[in-house]
């Protein structure tokens, strides 16, 4: 993992875009890591009887993912300081959530830079987000 | 997942959680139904500016913890796992620095759904027990916006308060009938500075297809 420089960041940039398989195991093995146990991250059955589909991806984990997905570019020196998220179509097993995100916004004060990251499955956009991370 | 239902899902697609996407007249409810829905919302208003906490945390942040998390979203970031690259980075000597999208994690109830103990023993969200009682079984989280103050770190012992900022009216989604409950979440560290605060916006409903 590389360092992302701030004044070499221009508004507009975009990230390299990023494809993560939805499997069961995904959602119930990082639901478990995010301490979730609602049982619709887990459990078919009870999943279908409050009225979904299938088991689906809990919010901790898409967090994760987005906060994951700006640091993979920004580097380890990058520092999360906002992570604002809302989800829409949901993440089931099967499908494949490919997340892009762009440059909106740079602070020269605090070397931060603010990006509009989105995850999108087969549905429809899975997750939008607004991450501000500061560089060095 | 071609049923009607996942047509209906896919109309709401980038909005599911949209407000009053397939609304059914509210005049179509009875009067009985009316009667119970301005009681719940009555009991709803009063949980508004209510707070509870702290919550505990079950561990103190680990490594482990933060492996596995890491593991799970792929997060390769040494920040996470190395001591050497977390400690330019705020880290004591010999820690490493958890994701900071891990926050809410450490503060969970968990496998047995209680509270470590020492935390506050009332509800960590007060309309929950109400909607639970008036049918609105079904929940799913909508929203999350997250700050982060201060690296969170490994032997930090982190605890968290919440208020209810707000309550939504009787909203018809693509998920069902339900309310949207929003929380205002604080997280302090042992040294009771805060790390971070979370508003977290959750859907509590009757599915659109009935149990």
């Amino acid at each position: 993992m590389k360092d992302i420089e701030f004044t070499s960041v221009r508004v507009g940039d975009r990230l390299p875009e990023l494809c993560i398989d939805i499997t069961a195991k995904l959602i119930t093995g990082a639901a478990i890591a995010s301490r979730d146990y609602q049982n619709v991250h887990h459990d078919q059955d009870t999943a279908r009887d409050l009225g979904s589909p299938n088991i689906f991806m809990n919010i901790l984990t898409t967090n994760g993912f987005v906060g994951r997905y700006v640091t993979d570019w920004a580097g380890p020196s990058g520092i999360l300081k906002k992570v604002s998220i809302r989800l829409g179509a949901p993440n089931y097993p099967g499908d494949a959530m490919v997340m892009s995100g762009e440059v909106v916004g740079k602070n020269d004060t605090d070397q931060s830079v603010e990006l509009n990251v989105t995850g999108k499955n087969a549905i429809g956009d899975h997750v939008k987000g607004n991450v501000v991370v500061l560089l060095r | 997942m071609r049923d009607g239902r996942a047509e209906l899902m896919a109309d709401g697609a980038s909005e599911l959680f949209g407000e009053n996407k397939l609304s059914k007249p509210v005049e179509s409810l009875s009067e009985a139904e009316h009667y119970e829905i301005s009681a719940l919302e009555e009991k709803l208003r009063s949980c508004v500016g209510a707070k509870a906490g702290p919550f505990l945390a079950w561990d103190s942040v680990n490594r482990a913890m933060i492996r596995h998390w890491c593991e799970a979203m792929g997060d390769k970031n040494p920040v996470y796992s190395d001591p050497a690259v977390a400690a330019p980075m705020g880290a004591p000597a010999g820690a490493v620095i958890a994701p900071p999208t891990m926050m809410q994690a450490w503060t969970m109830t968990g496998f047995g759904a209680q509270h470590p103990p020492g935390s506050d023993t009332r509800e960590q969200n007060p309309a929950m027990p109400y909607l639970k009682e008036y049918g609105y079984l079904a929940v799913v989280a909508t929203d999350c916006e997250q700050e982060y103050m201060l690296p969170i770190c490994e032997g930090d012992d982190i605890n968290s308060r919440s208020t209810i900022e707000s309550v939504s009216g009787r909203k018809t989604t693509a998920l069902g009938v339900g309310y949207f409950v929003t929380q205002l979440t604080e997280y302090r560290n042992q040294h009771d500075e805060v790390v971070g605060t979370m508003r977290f916006r959750i859907l509590k409903y009757t599915p659109a297809v009935p149990l």
